[in-house]
Parts: structure tokens; sequence; C-alpha cells
């Protein structure tokens, strides 16, 4: 104790001769609180606070107050301090007196709350540096992410104070609700635990990061990538790139035109800035009176370990990460890690933004302890780093002697420790609801809903959040591979995303009404599917599909419906495909063939009764050939039947040739289109068919909603489980019947001899021969015994049956039942009394010449018994 | 058979039974009435059938130009002619017949199945342009010497082989024998070959095999060496600086040089040739040349490769431009057509086919206009081109010429080495005079020394010769290069003006298409 006292004079000595400097500094510190300070008198302020006190009245749940935490069960570290810690507390004691003395006018720190025992705990060894046993958990995103999902936030009980109790990690996890100083001291852990250069930090923050309202952030699920537009790169011109032909439009009109657009452009813009800055103002919300005094607690990650380019903050809460320049963050009263503790000396006035983090500083940053590994100071240039080496071993020869020695005694929080269960089922009873700016987002935890869904977006089109304007829900694990569904509430357009695996080979399917003949678009996965589809589009009169890959170049096909001609019956079970009128198909170009070969389109007019070919162009041409062909069989004036006549095909070539001018031939080519046509409505009858069974698909997977579980899925694959537990049934008993055999049969002859000693031969021979009559004697027993058993039952069931023949008469059905079960059950247990004995009687020499065996082989008796072998 | 039709009197291939045999064989029901109708072109015809006709003479096939099958088994062949022009074809069977030796089938790469089946053939042979041959019947045949089934190992893709009811066929080793030598055959004499006669047939005849086969390779190997060669020499003349890469110029300076050999037996010239390494330097300044020469082919390759790129790239945007146009043109003029049809009034009838009309001349001219624009911009960059490509021989021409790795530097050396050799050949003569020389000299070289008058002729005569073959590769060089550069240009000319031509003919009769169908449609509306 004397001895600290002594330090502390002599540091606050120091601290003096460090200069006027920096006593000045910390008055003018917290301006921005200052001013805030000098526009509220104390009565306002009062007032305000009566005013928020019952504002704030449905506050979401208790606080863990000290009666629901059960301490019984907690550690002795928990209730008890150290006498390190108490050394610590005393230093930190010291320093806030010393503190509170040169910056009167500062808030005292928070150094030392109290715990969920009532004990105070130094703010550093509350953070449990810990790496979590899952690899989610490495990076920084995905464990603030966790945090809180899997906390639930509760505002602090004085929204201007730090807490009185900052409880352990543990307990925290285990109740699974906080503020903000929990989150950050868990988050903070774990961070360190994965090797960031990470803290806690007690500051100022705005009200919406306080109260982690998230109503006036755009959800960052709705925040659409942006398009990376990247300019196209162009080629310098060749060396004999063709100029290109002379421009004769007016210079002046062009240039007239370009200025009236540009007036156009510049109006419209105004007026659509204009447009947002009026939302933008109706956004705003209303000035917070306490704005710059809320006290927050969030989590800061230093730039360098962890190959992190730059500072960032971390707000534990919503855990999003912030630029250190972040307007939400209003000030910083002090920061402390698993190590340290360093107190703010810069001056808040600009918020956060001009605070340099450079914690080895000591003129920006005071700290608590000199520990042996406090960060350096950047040094700009050497000269000054000469001057301030000096200056620091000057005024830190007294303290660095003893302090040195002194480092932040370990934590005395447990071990963190969340069960895999708990991980995955993440948010407290796996469900959790987070508003954002006209936007809901709901997650569960998976397998929580019987139908697979972890996630909804819903979007707003208005801040009061009635009018519904699309639901995206994520799936997880459902059968029928549906990823991602997408309702849009004004075009009623519903998108439902398929992973690939599904049984049509689905990938998209949108649509307004799950009935047949609508407007739908069906996207497949094209590598799963023999026909090459990749898409179908529908409308109640047109149904267009599009291919890829396929052997007979076939790209597109549109088939347009006429209306139905008859009406069935409704419930007739025959289908009724309306009448086709037109089929489209276009094929790619096909390499094998000369391109005046290869039809590039081709339609069947079927109403009409006409085919028109469209052949590809050639490579130097702009024109293609075409051919259209009458389909119509014309009867002649003497009524014979016209086969074909030259006006029933009419064809354009670009190339004239000999062969296709012949009737034959173009009787040939008519003759297999029409066998085609044949062939192509059959494909779109086909279609349609395959449409109506992947509704009903779909329905019906709708319906069933099964989820898939993994066979890694230990839990809830009652499959596997019933197997391991056999597999582990086989290997206990494995086990046990090794325990048997290993049974020493040596032992408790061998611990009648005195201990230690080596055996002599004759030792040996009593050894075995012991052995062995006690082996025998206890065969004799045991066919004694069975022999007894078999007796008895014998003798049983005689005495039974005596009493039966002279009792015959009197009996009622149910004794005789009775005595009939007896009689069987006896004889049967007499019958296995008997294969035992004979199987005994069988078995015992053979069993008695094993052992004999068995102990010539003994390693102890071995050399004694040689003589005998 | 064939015994049975030799007694009546042999038929001759003529128009009439060609003409019988198409219309027999031609389509069936509607079709063939169609053809009836319009008569069958012999040229059209893809397979013909004329077995059993008692054919002496293969003859007036050569109209068939795109026949794939043609039957001529159980006739009275006696020799393979006439099936030059049957390049096409693809099937051809001549089973049943008199021939004796394997001839006239060079012109027919296409062939694939061959029957030769029962014929008096002894030996095979004159197969070697039948590269993609897979079925081969030789059965019933007089083959006796087992060496004609090595002639198949060419034939990489044939698999099925008949050869039964040859001579050869009735030695005991036959199977393995034809199984060892051609591994790839799959059928022999219509029977699988299974795997184990495979395996033991290889095993049988290894040694001789594997001898084959290295001669085989070392011949492949050969031949693929003389190819790279050839090459080489090609790309080295296109850079017009063949054998210029050695001392091959050197080489050929003193091939007709009688007097210049013999004089390099004079006693000073050897030491002359060390102190003066003429003929090492001398194939330096070869070698140099020759790496300008690669160096200058490189360049001018690469100007073309632009020139036609560029030419090419702008043949293909205005080729998309005009497709463009057409595309709306079409778009446009079928809702026109139909809009007439459906009109019932004549006079606007007739206003919108003029309409149509317009429309069809405005293509032709935006067509046109794109054309000629295309015209003139490849006119301009083709002009630019020829003069850097000239530019480009010109200074390539020039720097053989006079610059400093060059021909003339060649005349120097020479020149150089004349005035040596001639005082050497003095001094010699001197001495020869005084009768001081003591060594030896071939009485042939000792005639030269006569006198002076003779020995400077000599001299003169073989310096004259050198500098003769030097200007001679140096006007071969030039005037090569100069005339490949005119080669290139008027190509290049010549190609555009057909490009053009063939542009312009395909507007022109695009625009004809659609003007008559729609006078065909005024026609048809009015006679409605």
């Amino acid at each position: 104790m004397e001895v600290l006292r002594e330090k502390v004079e002599e540091e606050e000595e120091a601290e003096r001769e460090e200069g006027t400097e920096r006593l000045s500094r910390p008055e003018k510190m917290p301006k921005l609180l200052r001013k805030e300070a000098t526009t509220l008198t104390p009565e306002l302020l009062r007032d305000m606070e009566q005013k928020l006190s019952e504002i704030k009245v449905p506050i979401p749940g208790d606080p863990p107050t000290d009666d629901t935490i059960d301490i019984a069960n907690l550690p002795p570290s928990y209730k008890v301090n150290t006498p390190r810690e108490e050394q610590l507390l005393q230093v930190a004691d010291n320093f806030s007196r010393q503190y509170s003395h040169l910056c009167p006018d500062r808030v005292p720190l928070l150094l030392y709350p109290l715990n969920e025992c009532e004990v105070p705990k130094f703010v550093s060894t509350t953070i449990r540096p810990t790496l979590m046993p899952f690899p989610e958990l490495y990076n920084w995103d995905t464990c603030a992410q966790f945090v809180s999902d899997f906390l639930t936030m509760m505002p602090l009980p004085d929204p201007l104070k730090p807490p009185t109790h900052l409880y352990s990690s543990t307990t925290v996890l285990k109740y699974q609700k906080g503020n903000c100083f929990d989150f950050s001291t868990l988050l903070c852990s774990m961070l360190i635990g994965s090797g960031y250069d990470a803290y806690c930090i007690n500051g100022y923050a705005s009200q919406d990061l306080c109260l982690m309202d998230l109503t006036r952030e755009v959800c960052p699920l709705t925040v659409k990538a942006k398009e990376v537009v990247h300019a196209e790169e162009k080629a310098p011109p060749k060396k004999y790139a063709i100029k290109p032909p002379r421009d004769l439009t007016s210079r002046f009109e062009q240039d007239q035109e370009m200025k009236r657009q540009e007036e156009i452009k510049t109006a419209e813009e105004k007026q659509l800035r204009e447009e947002e800055e009026r939302l933008m103002e109706a956004e705003k919300a209303a000035p917070d009176p306490l704005h710059g005094l809320r006290v927050h607690c969030w989590v800061l990650v230093l730039s360098g370990k962890r190959e992190v380019p730059e500072s960032f903050f971390i707000d534990a809460f919503t855990a999003r990460s912030y630029s250190t320049q972040d307007s939400h963050f209003l000030g910083i009263e002090s920061l402390w890690n698993h190590k340290n503790y360093w107190v703010n000396m810069q001056d808040c006035w600009n918020g956060c933004k001009d605070l340099v983090f450079d914690l080895g500083d000591p003129v920006r940053w005071e700290y608590l302890l000199l520990g042996t590994d406090k960060p350096h100071l950047f040094t700009t240039d050497d000269e000054d780093d000469g001057i301030n080496d000096d200056d620091d071993d000057v005024e830190n020869l007294g303290k660095e002697d003893e302090e040195k020695s002194f480092d932040m005694p370990h934590s005395w929080v447990e071990q963190i420790e969340i069960s895999p269960d708990a991980f995955e089922t993440r948010c407290p009873n796996g469900k959790k609801i987070i508003l954002y700016k006209r936007a809901k987002l709901e997650k569960w935890a998976p397998y929580l809903n019987n139908n697979g869904l972890v996630c909804r977006l819903t979007t707003y089109e208005d801040l009061e959040c009635t009018n519904i304007l699309e639901i995206k829900e994520w799936y997880q694990n459902r059968e029928d591979m549906l990823e991602l569904r997408h309702m849009n509430k004004t075009t009623g357009l519903n998108t439902d995303y398929f992973k690939p695996g599904h049984p049509q080979a689905l990938r998209v399917h949108s649509y307004k009404s799950m009935l047949p003949e609508n407007d739908r678009v069906m996207e497949f996965y094209q590598s799963a599917r023999v026909d090459g589809l990749i898409k179908r589009e529908e409308t109640p009169k047109t149904m267009t599909e599009h291919f890829q890959g396929r052997p007979d170049f076939l790209s597109y096909r549109h088939i347009n419906f006429g209306p139905r001609v008859k009406k069935l019956p409704l419930n007739s079970a025959e289908s009724n495909p309306r009448p086709i009128v037109k089929i489209t198909e276009r094929f790619c170009r096909n390499p094998a063939k000369p391109a005046d070969e290869d039809v590039a389109e081709r339609v069947f007019l079927i109403a009409d009764e006409r085919i028109q070919l469209c052949y590809h162009c050639r490579n130097d041409h702009i024109t293609a050939s075409k051919r259209e062909f009458l389909r119509r069989t014309e009867v002649d004036s003497k009524g014979n039947k016209i086969i074909m006549t030259p006006d029933m095909c009419v064809s354009f070539e670009v190339e004239p040739m000999e062969h296709t001018k012949k009737l034959l031939y173009q009787y040939e080519a008519m003759i297999k289109l029409k066998s085609e046509e044949k062939l192509s409505r059959h494909q779109a009858w086909e279609s349609e068919l395959e449409v109506l069974e992947i509704l009903k698909l779909r329905e019906e997977e709708e319906e069933g909603h099964v989820l898939t579980i993994s066979i890694y899925d230990t839990k809830r694959n009652e499959k596997s489980k019933e197997y391991r537990e056999a597999m582990e049934r086989v290997m206990h008993e494995e086990h046990l019947r090794q325990m048997e055999t290993q049974l020493d049969y040596l032992a408790p002859f061998l611990a009648q001899l005195p201990p230690g000693e080596k055996l002599t031969r004759w030792q040996a021979v009593r050894l075995k021969d012991e052995c062995l009559s006690d082996f025998k004697q206890r065969l004799i027993d045991k066919a004694n015994l069975i022999q007894a058993r078999f007796e008895k039952e014998t003798q049983e069931l005689q005495k039974k049956q005596q009493w039966y023949q002279e009792n015959q008469v009197t009996l009622t059905p149910e004794d005789e039942d009775l005595y009939l079960s007896y009689c069987s059950q006896a004889m049967f247990r007499i019958r296995i009394l008997e294969q035992r004995l004979n199987r005994h009687k069988e078995l015992a020499p053979l069993k008695y010449l094993a052992l004999e065996e068995k102990l010539y082989k003994d390693p102890r008796l071995v050399e004694l018994l040689k003589v005998f072998a | 058979m064939n015994r049975l039709c030799q007694s009546m009197e042999p038929r001759v291939m003529d128009d009439d039974l060609l003409k019988l045999a198409v219309a027999e064989q031609g389509p069936r029901e509607e079709a063939g009435q169609l053809a009836k109708q319009e008569g069958i072109l012999f040229k059209d015809v893809l397979s013909l059938q004329l077995d059993f006709q008692n054919i002496l003479r293969i003859d007036n096939l050569w109209q068939f130009e795109n026949l794939r099958k043609l039957q001529l088994d159980n006739n009275i062949i006696e020799r393979i002619e006439g099936l030059e022009n049957l390049t096409h074809l693809v099937w051809l069977d001549l089973s049943f017949n008199n021939i004796e030796t394997i001839e006239g089938l060079d012109t027919l790469v296409n062939l694939e199945d061959l029957s030769l089946f029962n014929n008096r053939i002894s030996k095979i042979d004159s197969l070697d342009a039948l590269v993609k041959l897979q079925v081969l019947s030789l059965g019933n045949n007089q083959i006796f010497n087992m060496m004609n089934v090595i002639y198949l190992r060419r034939f990489k893709d044939l698999r099925t082989l008949s050869l039964s009811g040859n001579p050869i066929s009735e030695a005991e080793d036959y199977k393995m024998f034809v199984c060892a030598y051609l591994p790839d055959l799959v059928y022999l004499d219509f029977r699988r070959i299974d795997d184990l006669t495979r395996e033991l047939a290889e095993i049988k005849h290894q040694y001789t095999i594997d001898e084959l086969k290295h001669r085989e390779e070392l011949t492949q190997a050969q031949w693929e060496e003389a190819q790279a060669q050839k090459e080489e020499l090609e790309a080295h003349k296109a850079a017009f600086i063949e054998h210029l890469n050695g001392s091959f110029l050197f080489d050929s300076m003193y091939a007709e040089d009688v007097e210049g050999n013999k004089l390099s037996f004079l006693p000073g010239v050897g030491e002359l040739l060390e102190a003066y390494p003429f003929k090492d330097k001398f194939v330096i300044i070869c070698l140099n040349i020759f790496e300008y020469g690669l160096k200058q082919q490189e360049k001018r390759k690469m100007e073309i490769d632009t020139f036609n790129e560029c030419i090419q790239e702008a043949i293909q945007e205005n080729q998309e431009q005009g497709k463009r146009k057409i595309a709306e043109f079409e778009e446009k003029h079928l809702l026109n057509l139909s809009a007439i049809r459906d009109e019932s009034e004549m006079p606007v009838i007739e206003m919108k086919i003029v309409e149509c009309g317009e429309d069809i001349t405005q293509l032709f001219n935006v067509l046109m206009t794109l054309e000629m624009q295309l015209v003139e911009q490849l006119e301009e960059t083709i002009n630019i081109f020829e003069r850097n490509i000239v530019d480009l021989v010109g200074l390539f021409i020039e720097n053989v010429q006079s610059s400093w790795c060059t021909m003339a530097q060649c005349r120097d050396l020479e020149s150089h080495h004349h005035e040596k050799l001639l005082e050497i050949s003095i001094n010699t003569l001197e001495k020869i005079v005084k009768g001081e020389l003591d060594e030896d000299l071939p009485d042939d070289v000792r005639a030269l020394f006569v006198d002076k008058d003779t020995i400077v002729n000599a001299v003169g005569a073989s310096h004259d010769i050198h500098l003769l073959k030097i200007d001679n590769r140096e006007d071969e060089l030039v005037t090569r290069v100069n005339s490949w550069c005119t080669q290139l240009v008027d190509k290049i000319h010549t190609d555009e003006i057909m490009r053009n031509r063939k542009r312009v003919k395909e507007i022109n009769q695009y625009v004809d298409h659609m003007q008559n169908e729609l006078d065909n449609l005024e026609f048809g509306d009015i006679l409605d």
C-alpha cells in the first residue's frame, strides 16, 4: 500500500511536470458535451429526464436483476477478488481519483462496475479472449452477426450513464440478453480470441445506435449491388481501319439540340433532387434532445492484426461496421482491452472524426497500466522520437520500475462456451425480427418452421410500414430445393428460385397464378435436361421455348394457340388441347451444312396450311434464301389429285440452283416438312403436358414441404441416430467382453504371496495347482448348483401335479388354466436347466484343459514351469 | 451364274439401258409421277443398279457425277474402266465379273466399300487412292501370294476383309497371318475376329511384324523430315532469301570456275585465304542478308495481316448494316402486302402497290449507297496499303543491294580477293620465269603460266564468273520480290472488284425478286 501511494504521488508529480498543456486540454475536451450542457440548465435536464422516464415505460422485458440470476452455481472467481485483482482495483481507484482531480468537469470513468455477484471487477478482466470452435466465427463479420443474433438487446437503465453492473459473458450468454456493454464485451472477447486487435469503447453515440433503432437505416438486403460499369476498352484504331463516311449533318444544329437536351436534363435533375430532399426531410427524425449525451458501448478494431487494412468500429447491437469517421459516434470517454485501459484525452467537439487511434501516444491516450506490450507510438521523425524517449525516461523512471511488473490479472470470467445447438438456433427461441427503414426482416433458425422458412424480408412503401411492396422469403433444407420466393404485391407476380436438384430441373418459376394457361415463366437448369430447354414463357395464347446445345440446333420455338373449339364437360378425363395456329421454330447455324440448305427459321401456319422457310445468310451475303410451301391439296378439273404444281412452292434463292427448281425436289422437301410439322405439333402438345405436370408437382411439393436432413446431421437424422446407437451398444458389449477376457485368473493367488518378490519354482507350481484346483472346484460347484435347481424345479412340478390330481374335480376353469400355464413354464425351465447341465458337463473338461494350457503359457509362470512342459 | 449369261449376246451400256434403269429405280408413286413428268437427269441420280445385264464393257457413265452407289455385279465385265468421273462414289460392287487386274480406281477417293468378289484377280494393288476404304471383298479370286496382305496395311480404316476362296486361304497359317498383319481388322471372311485369335496371331508373328513396323516408321520419319525441309525452303523462298543461310552461293561461285580452282593450287593462295578468310567473310555476309530477309518477311506478313483484318471488319460491318436494312424493309413490306390483300377497293390497292414499289426502289438505293460507300472506303485503304507495301519492298531491295550487309559488300570482297590473287599469280609467274619455283605444280596449272596475258586472263575469267554469280543471285531476288509485290496488289484489287460485282448482283437479284413478287400480286389481283 505504501509503495502504491508513493507511486501515485510520483505519478501526479510527473503529470504536473509534463506541462500545463495537457492540463488545459481535458477542460476543452468534451466540448460538444459542454455545449449541450450549457444550453441545458440542470432543471431542464431533470425535466427532460423525467419526461423520458415517462416515455420509456415499455421496456421489453425486465433486465436480469440479481434475484433472477442464479449466483449459487457460479464459480468462486465470480464471488471474490484475488489479491492481484484487489491490487488492480486500488490502482484503478487511484487513477480515477487523479483523473477526477485533473479533469473535474469530465464524467467519472467506468473502471470497475459490479458483476452479477455484486463484486467490483475491473472492466479489462471481464474480457475473456476466446477462440470459438466454429469455423464460421473466425472472421469479425460473422462474429458480430452471431453476437447480434444471439443476444436480445436491452437498453441501458439510464441512457446517460454507464451501467453500474457489468455481467460476465457466460451469464450474458446463458440468459441471452444484455445491454450494449454486455454485447461489446462478448464480441470483444471473441474478436481478441480470433486474433483481432479489438477494444471496447465507452462513449457517446446517436439515439439510433443506442436504442438499436434501425428504422432509419436501409436494410442491407434490399440494397442492390451497384453494377460496375466498366468502360469498354476502345481498341486503338488499326493502321488500315477505314475512315467513316463523311458526316454531313449540321454541327450547329447538333449543338443547339444538345444544349436543349441538357437544359431539360438539368431541370429534371433539379426536380428530382428537390423531391429527394423533401423526402429526406420527411424521413429525418425529430432532433434528439439528448443528442451527444447518450452513453453507448461499441467495439474498435485496429488495423494491423489479421490483415485488417484500416481501423473501424463495429456496433455490437447491429453487427454493422462503421468507419472511424462515422457521424453516428459522438465521443469517446475511454477504451479497453483485456490488457489495459486508456482514457481519451482528445477533443470530441467533432464527434469521432478527428480522433487518432494511436494508443501509444501518451498525450492523446492516458493509459492506466504501463504494460510491457503497450502499442508503440507511431513516430514521424527520429528527432522527436529521441526527445520523447528522453522525456519518457525521465518522467517514467519511478513508474516503470514497479509497474512493469504489474500486468493485468487473468480474467475472472469462466471459459465462454456456446453449444452447437445454441449456435444453430442462434436467436433466442430461434426467432428474431429487425425493423429497417421501410423494411422488416424476420429470421428463424433452420428446421424451426416446418416449411423450411429461415428468413423473410418484407418491404413497405411507406415509413409507417403499412403498405406491403414485396416479400422475399428464404428457405433452407427443402426437398424441392426451393431457395427463395419473391412476392411482388404490386404486380402480383411470384417468383420462386430453386437450387440445382429439383426433379424437373426447375431453376426459376415466376407466375401470377398456379392455374395453367396463364402468364408464367419457367427457367430450367439446362445441363440437367435432355432436351436442352432453358426457358419456357407462357401467356394465355402463346408459349415460347428457348433451347441451347441441341444436336438439331433448335434454339427457339414459339407456339400460338387459338381458342378452344369444343367445350368438354368439366370433369372429363381426356385432355382438350387448344388448337395450334402457328408454330415458329428457329435454328442455330449448323456448320456442317451449306448456308443455303440450313434452315434458320421455320414457320408452320397450320390454319393456312402454309409452311415458310427462311434459310441462314451466307457469310459474305446480305440476303438469305426463302421458300414458302402451300400445303393445300387440290383437285384439278378432271378430278385428279394435283400432286405438286410450281405455284405451290414460291422461293427466292440467293444463288439459283438447277436441282432446286425441280418439282420432285420440292415435293420431297414438302413431304419431309409435313412429317416435321407433325413432330413439332406433338412436341408442342408434350410441352403443354409438361407444364401441367410441373404445376401439379409444385402444388404437391408446396403442400408436403418435406425437409431434407443431411446424413451428417447426427441430431436430426433419425436413421443415422438409430444406427449410431446400435453401433454404440455393440461397442459397449464388445468392451465388456474384452474386460472379461482380460480378467486375471492368477491375481487372487498372487495376492496371497508377498508382493514384489520373484516367484520360486515351488511357488509357481503351487500357484498353478491351486489355480487349477480352484477352477475345478468352481466347475463342480456350478454343476451342483444347476443340478440343485433342476431337482428343485422337478420337485415343485411333481408337487403341483400331485395337487392337481387331487383337486382336479373342484378346480375352476381359471385355476386350471393357471395350472396349465405354470406346467408349461416349469417344463420349459426344467428343459433349459437340463440342457445347461449337459452343456456344462461337456464343456467343463475342455475349459479345465484350456486353463491349464493358459497357465503354462502365462508369462509369469512360463519360465518356472518349463520343466514340466 | 455368269457362265449362264455368257451364252447370251453381250450388251452395250447405252443411253437407253441407263435411262431404263434410272426410271425403274427412281422414286415411286406420287413422286414417281412427278419424276416421269419432268424426267430425271443423270447427274441427280445417287444410286444405280445394273446387275444381271450381261454387260461386257463399262461405258457411258460419265454423266452420273453425283453417283454414290453403283452395282455392276453379275455381268461379264473384263476391265475396270470408265469410272473416272464418279468421284463421289462410296459403294462399288463389281462382284461376279471377269476382272483380272485391279485398275482404273485412282480417282475414286471417297470409296468406302469395294466388292470384287468372284473375279480373276491375282494381285492386290492399284488401290492407293482409296484412303477411306472400310470394306474390301476379294473372295473367290486367284490371289496366291500371302505378301499381298501386307499391301493392305496402308488402309487405316479397313475393318472388313474377305479373302476366302483364294489360294492363300488354303494355307494353314492364313487366318493368323492376316490377323497379325492387319491388327485393326474386325471381320475376316464375314466372321468377327475374337480377341484370343488376335492375341495368338500377334505372338506368333511378333518378330516379323516388329521389323516391318520399324521399317515403316523409318520411312515415315524420312518422309516427315523431307517434308519439313521442303517447308523450310518454301518459307525461305517466300522471304526471297533461300540458300543464303550457308556457303551455298560461295560454293556455286567456284562450281563452274575452272581457272579459279586451278589457281587455288598456287603456293601463296592458301596463305592468302588463311590471312583473309575470304569464304568465312562471304558466308557471314550471306547470313546477314538471310536474317535481314527473314525480318523483312515478318514485317510484310504483319502488314498484310493487319490490312486483311481491317478490310474484313469493314466488310462485316457493312454487311450487318445491309442485313438490318433488309430486315426493316421486309417487316414493312410484309405488312403492306397483307394490307393490300385485305383491301377490296381497286384505287386504294393501286395506290398501295405504287407505295410498295417505291419502298423497293428506296431499299435498292439505300443498299447501293452502302455498297458505294464501302467501295470508296476500301479503295482508299487499299491505296494506302499498296503504297506501304511497295515502300517496304523498295526498302528491302535497296538494303540488300547497297547498304552495309549486302551484295555490294560481296562484290567488294570478291574484288579484293581478285587483286590479291592477281598479285600472287604475277609473283608466281615471275618466279617460274626465273626458275625459282621449287614446288611442284600440276601440269594444267603450270600451263597457265605461259605468259602474263594468259595468267591475267585466267584470273580475270575467274573473277568475272564470280561476279556474274553474285549479280545473278541479286537479280533473281529483286525480280522475284517485285513480281510478288505486283501480284499481291493485283490480287487485292481484283478481289475487291469481284466482291463488289457479287454484292451488286445480289442486291439486284433481291430487288428484282421483290419487284416480281409485287407485279405478280398485281396481276393476280386484277385477275380476281
